[in-house]
């Protein structure tokens, strides 16, 4: 429900394509009255319906809007003077009538498992889900309802565990999980599941959301099957797909057109999960909420920016599929350059998705594609410490042992327009590496004309303001300062204005994919990735991967467990620059 | 010793210079991590000045890091390079100064006279500062405490008071008991008359002695009532100055009580001594936290935007006494709140606070820039103050008397013991920001802090969120002096979790947790400063009128019109008469909100 509000729910742009799921009846004056800036599209009213129902069940999150903030924390249970509450009546008369049912496809695989059916369980648990809702689950293996379930709960857990009625909660998720087993390319079965789902939605408004979780060249025939077999005729279908997203420019944009044969563009929901993260999400609030941060946001005041990620764990036997991809497109041309994208951007008109997606897309096409020379590759050798030998990338059985496939890289981009120009943003990411974390490190410049020179020496950029966001492990907001050290000397030290989210909020953060789904069943397209930002995405990438390939460029070698390869640093170097996270200060 | 806090610290490195020296023992233990290629032959005299406890080649590493002012232990790596490329400049005047005293002198001493050694000030600050600032190897080697005042004392009993007020600052500290025994016998007392020169004389008979001949250096704290002053001065500059090095005098507040009063009081000084003999102690810019505010300001880039009516919508300059006066009132209902904390401490801070950047570290830069502020502010209107004073409270069975039950106070005194007023600065920076400033005593809490509120987001994009009032949800930068020194910046973030819920909270930096080390009280620094010549932190002739110009029409018409303080309860938030007076200037105090 919070947003509902945050983002008034203006998806105008898309409504024409989109008419085939209009409920004219729905689109009452009475709707519009109520929900005067949620939409003016009778498609998305069973929409509202659902983010009403929402609203009514979970009340903490309902206060949260049209309040000053004072008055947000102090509320309590059951105020009835929500600006909201005219609207919660009429969806009360509604929400019966609408049932969501959620497809799993590809309900065997790990993902499924580990994270799709527990996200969905938070979600029922911490009361988003709507009145009516079914989960199904659709793979080849042969299962029963019951084996589903079991399969399931096997995964599940409360957040938090000693929560209430956590074992009640799972069995009620538990009853509304169904099996379909049937073949990814079959409209046959597909059918099947519609009459099944049909069964379910007992003849009301239903809407139907598929979850992809499959590999990426069974999409097109699961997309073809869902949209012919088992779209909804009433309500709304989407179909949440999750990288790959192709390996190039080519090859990503015939996956789009194949899909856009059977779907429109917003029934598609391209998943990033980094975008769902609690951190990114917070990095347009700090941005656009804080006036302390305002003048400081461009070329003026910052001299580089850095995207951090590193996994300490290298491929360990599942390597197959990062074979054929490699570190640049499983992390950097989708989770990174949507973090930069989202950082670089100018301020949006509005908070909605189009509004954001629009200045993405500004973003990263004012970006040079990126030239092999602002690259460095590297992959993971084998390591022996402490008398456990940790294997090479190579050495794992399922990578080819000629692979030069990166494990590693860092790359320097730079965005060409007036607020960003000069300003060197630099990724790196990598696997088996000494530490996991991901992180965002703005640097400051430094303080021209300092009156604290004599104290800082000759390299004035050792000293200046960084602010860093660090996603994972461990939330946090931080910013180096200069402050005396206290004593009776004139010791200037770099010590940290920080908030460290486990210290300032004892709930648990939940998980990218509870907020991803939850938008999708929302219709809320803020974090999933549009067609043609997608298309500039792989535009800034696709040269310097072909050309990497086409060269077959070895990798620089790093031990597992290492702070990766050298190169990186003279990378950073070339353009004045000074990795954050290697400094021996964090 | 005389020559290189002098030198160092006219360009502002006194400190660094204090700050190689007591940070000895920590460099003790790394002593492989600070070889420095060189260090220029000024400091190496004053290592040689120093009574450290650590072997040469040590204090002359130790020296090497004079203007070294580097991280702490756990990031050195970043900052070695930093170490290294460090130097250490002397502006060509001061070696002429220099040249004044000799610069070779292990010859050289210094003599610490406390005027008033049996008061409390001199028991409870003065002493134990300088014990610490021995123990801390921050004297100079040959030094000597003389305490004077009229009671009949002996050597022995003075020792005998002091000893009773020391503490080494951490008490694990090694050696404390010793030191402590070495500190004493450096300590004498003189009985004798304060506006007695014949007794000064004798004093000055008894410092010739101890100083042995070497280049004396006289260092007289004037810790007496206001009203003798200028007669201890007087004394002191006729009959007990030193003819060789430098003399130089502490006097503490009050100066005056008005501007006619205090520009009397400064023109008899003047008699006596010059301006840079006279050392105004504000002990409030001696605290860690007003210290940093400067480097805050001028070392981070993040703040340089920010520091203006621009970004700032105001600045709130807060202190809280819990306690009233006590039994010791004769002294305050003479002065009132607003002399004893606004006029110098707070104006003081908002003075730094706001001034535009000084051309350089050096004391007249910083003073010259301090009184600019000071006279582009104008004179408070009455309509901008409000007073308050405290009456009588029962809480939980204890009953806390109110200020005029205090049998030291006249019955019908109108002193405020509360006050808070409004400010502003007309000049290109601040005009039309308002600089509230609010004291009391026998409020709920005790703190002193700086609060500085930020406009609110043009535009902001998120103003659903915030509701109708914009402001509430602003930016809020504080520096908390004290208790617990801290600084933090609210920021306004998302309540992790699904949904859109914003929040205010803080980033923050709190001393007690980043640094373990105590920090030094103020009059350490101050009393250091003062023997090496360093200017920065005292009050300048012409500051002091500047400050009592804005606040001298106010006291008056305050008096003259015997205006009737607000009562507030012993231990309340104050009278509600300092909100509506934010309120007029659209400001809401941020210590009473709910967040804190």
């Amino acid at each position: 429900m919070a947003k509902l509000l945050s983002n008034p729910c203006c998806y105008s742009s898309s409504s024409t394509t989109f008419s085939c799921f209009h409920n004219e009846s729905l689109c009452s004056s009475r709707n519009l009255a109520a929900v005067p800036i949620s939409s003016h599209f009778s498609k998305w009213a069973p929409n509202n319906f659902t983010r009403i129902q929402l609203r009514s069940s979970n009340f903490e999150l309902r206060s949260s809007n049209g309040y000053p903030l004072n008055a947000v924390s102090l509320q309590d249970e059951g105020s009835v003077d929500n600006p909201l509450a005219e609207e919660a009546n009429f969806s009360d008369s509604a929400e019966g009538d609408s049932t969501l049912s959620i497809t799993v496809v590809g309900a065997s695989g790990d993902l499924a498992k580990k994270k799709i059916f527990p996200a969905l369980f938070a979600l029922y648990y911490e009361g988003w889900l709507p009145e009516n809702f079914v989960i199904f689950g659709y793979s080849r293996t042969n299962m029963s309802d019951e084996e589903l379930r079991n399969m399931i709960s096997r995964t599940l857990t409360c957040r938090i565990d000693q929560r209430e009625n956590c074992d009640d909660k799972m069995t009620q998720f538990l009853k509304r999980c169904f099996y379909h087993s049937g073949q990814y390319n079959s409209e046959e079965h597909f059918l099947e599941l519609d009459c099944k789902l049909k069964e379910k939605e007992g003849g009301g408004l239903s809407n139907r959301l598929f979850y992809l979780s499959v590999p990426p060249n069974i999409f097109v025939d699961v997309a073809r099957c869902v949209s012919t077999g088992a779209s909804s005729t009433t309500g709304w279908t989407r179909v949440i797909v999750e990288k790959p997203f192709g390996r190039d420019s080519e090859s990503s944009r015939e996956l789009t057109r194949c899909l856009k044969q059977y779907l429109s563009e917003d029934q598609i929901f391209r998943i990033d999960h980094y975008l769902g993260k609690e951190l990114v999400e917070n990095l347009s609030v700090l941005r656009f909420s804080n006036l302390v941060f305002e003048p400081l946001w461009s070329r003026d005041y910052i001299r580089n920016v850095q995207f951090i990620f590193s996994e300490d764990f290298g491929t360990e036997g599942r390597g197959g599929y990062f074979d054929n991809y490699g570190i640049i497109r499983d992390i950097m041309q989708n989770h990174l350059l949507q973090i930069l994208a989202l950082f670089a951007m100018e301020t949006p008109v509005s908070l909605d998705a189009e509004d954001i997606r629009n200045e993405k897309v500004k973003v990263l096409r004012s970006m040079k594609p990126l030239l092999l020379e602002d690259v460095v590759v590297g992959q993971y050798k084998g390591h022996s410490k402490g008398g456990k030998t940790y294997l090479g990338y190579t050495d794992d059985p399922t990578v080819p042992n000629n692979s030069v496939t990166p494990t590693f890289a860092a790359a320097a981009l730079f965005i060409n327009n007036a607020r960003w120009d000069g300003v060197p943003f630099l990724m790196k990411a990598g696997k088996a590496l000494h530490t996991r974390r991901a992180e965002i490190r703005v640097q400051f410049r430094h303080v021209p004309g300092n009156l604290y020179k004599h104290t800082f020496g000759t390299d004035l950029d050792l000293a200046t303001n960084e602010l860093v966001l660090r996603v994972q492990p461990d939330e946090a907001i931080y910013l180096k300062v200069n402050n005396k050290v206290p004593g009776l000397g004139m010791r200037l030290d770099r010590s940290d204005l920080n908030l460290l989210y486990k210290a300032r909020y004892t709930r648990e953060i939940p998980d990218a994919y509870e907020r991803l789904l939850l938008d999708a069943i929302e219709g809320e397209r803020r974090l999933f990735i549009r067609s043609d930002e997608l298309d500039a995405a792989w535009a800034l990438f696709t040269p310097l991967l072909r050309e990497l390939e086409d060269r077959k460029i070895a990798p620089e070698l790093y031990p597992y467990g290492s702070r990766g390869p050298v190169g990186a640093h003279y990378l950073a170097a070339k353009h004045n620059v000074r990795w954050g996270d290697l400094t021996g200060e964090d | 010793m005389a020559a290189s806090p002098i030198s160092v610290s006219r360009h502002c490195c006194s400190s660094s210079s204090a700050y190689s020296n007591s940070s000895s023992t920590w460099f003790h233990q790394n002593p492989s991590k600070f070889l420095f290629p060189a260090a220029s032959p000024k400091t190496k005299n004053g290592s040689l000045q120093f009574k450290g406890n650590a072997v040469p080649s040590v204090i002359f590493m130790q020296d090497g890091s004079l203007a070294a002012a580097v991280a702490g232990l756990e990031n050195e790596a970043p900052w070695k390079k930093l170490k290294n490329g460090l130097t250490s400049v002397t502006p060509p005047e001061e070696k002429k100064q220099l040249g004044n005293f000799d610069v070779n002198d292990d010859k050289s001493t210094v003599t610490i006279t406390v005027v008033g050694a049996s008061g409390d000030l001199a028991k409870k600050k003065i002493f134990p500062a300088l014990f610490a600032l021995y123990y801390e190897d921050c004297l100079p080697e040959h030094f000597t405490i003389f305490g004077y005042a009229r009671s009949k004392m002996t050597d022995a009993e003075l020792r005998n008071m002091v000893s009773k007020t020391l503490t080494c600052r951490i008490d694990k500290r090694e050696n404390c008991g010793e030191k402590m025994e070495q500190f004493l016998q450096r300590c004498f007392y003189h009985s004798g008359q304060y506006d007695s020169q014949k007794d000064f004389a004798e004093l000055d008979k008894t410092l010739k002695e101890h100083e042995a001949g070497r280049v004396s250096n006289r260092l007289f704290y004037l810790s007496i009532p206001p009203n003798i002053f200028v007669d201890a001065v007087k004394c002191a500059s006729l009959s007990a100055s030193s003819s060789a090095g430098w003399t130089r005098v502490i006097v503490e507040k009050p100066f005056g009580r008005d501007s006619e009063s205090s520009a009397a009081l400064t023109k008899s000084l003047k008699q006596y001594l010059d301006e840079d003999q006279i050392f105004r102690i504000d002990h409030y810019l001696g605290k860690e936290l007003v210290e940093n505010l400067s480097v805050l300001r001028f070392s981070n880039l993040i703040f340089e935007p920010l520091w203006s009516r621009q970004y700032i919508r105001n600045v709130q300059l807060i202190f809280s006494e819990d306690f009233g006066t006590e039994g010791r009132g004769g002294y305050f209902d003479n002065y009132g709140i607003m002399r004893d904390i606004m006029q110098n401490h707070l104006l003081q801070i908002l003075a730094l606070f706001a001034m535009e950047t000084p051309v350089s570290l050096d004391a007249e830069d910083i003073r010259n820039e301090k009184v600019k502020v000071l006279r582009s502010m104008r004179p408070i209107r009455a309509d901008d103050v409000t007073i308050g004073q405290y009456k009588s409270h029962t809480k939980g069975g204890v009953s806390y008397p109110g200020y005029t039950d205090d049998k030291t106070v006249p019955k019908d005194s109108l002193t405020p013991t509360f006050a808070a007023a409004a400010l502003f600065i007309d000049n290109a920076r601040w005009d039309g920001v308002p600089f509230l400033m609010k004291a009391g005593k026998a409020l709920h809490d005790k703190r002193a802090e700086i609060r500085v509120q930020f406009r609110h987001v043009p535009g902001n994009l998120y103003n659903r969120n915030f509701g109708t009032d914009l402001d509430q949800a602003t930016n809020e930068l504080v520096i908390r002096v004290q208790p617990d020194e801290a600084i933090y910046l609210k920021i306004n973030n998302k309540v992790p979790g699904l949904g859109m819920r914003l929040d205010r909270s803080n980033l923050n930096l709190l001393y007690k947790a980043r640094y373990s080390k105590e920090i030094p009280d103020a009059y350490e620094r101050l009393l250091l400063d003062a023997v090496e010549g360093e200017r920065r932190l005292f009050i300048r002739s012409d500051e002091l009128d500047a400050a009592w110009a804005l606040f001298t029409p106010v006291l008056k018409d305050l008096e003259e019109k015997k205006k009737i303080p607000e009562y507030y309860p012993y231990g309340s938030r104050g009278p509600v008469g300092a909100h509506y007076l934010a309120a007029r200037y659209n400001v809401k105090w941020g210590d009473l909100g709910v967040d804190e």
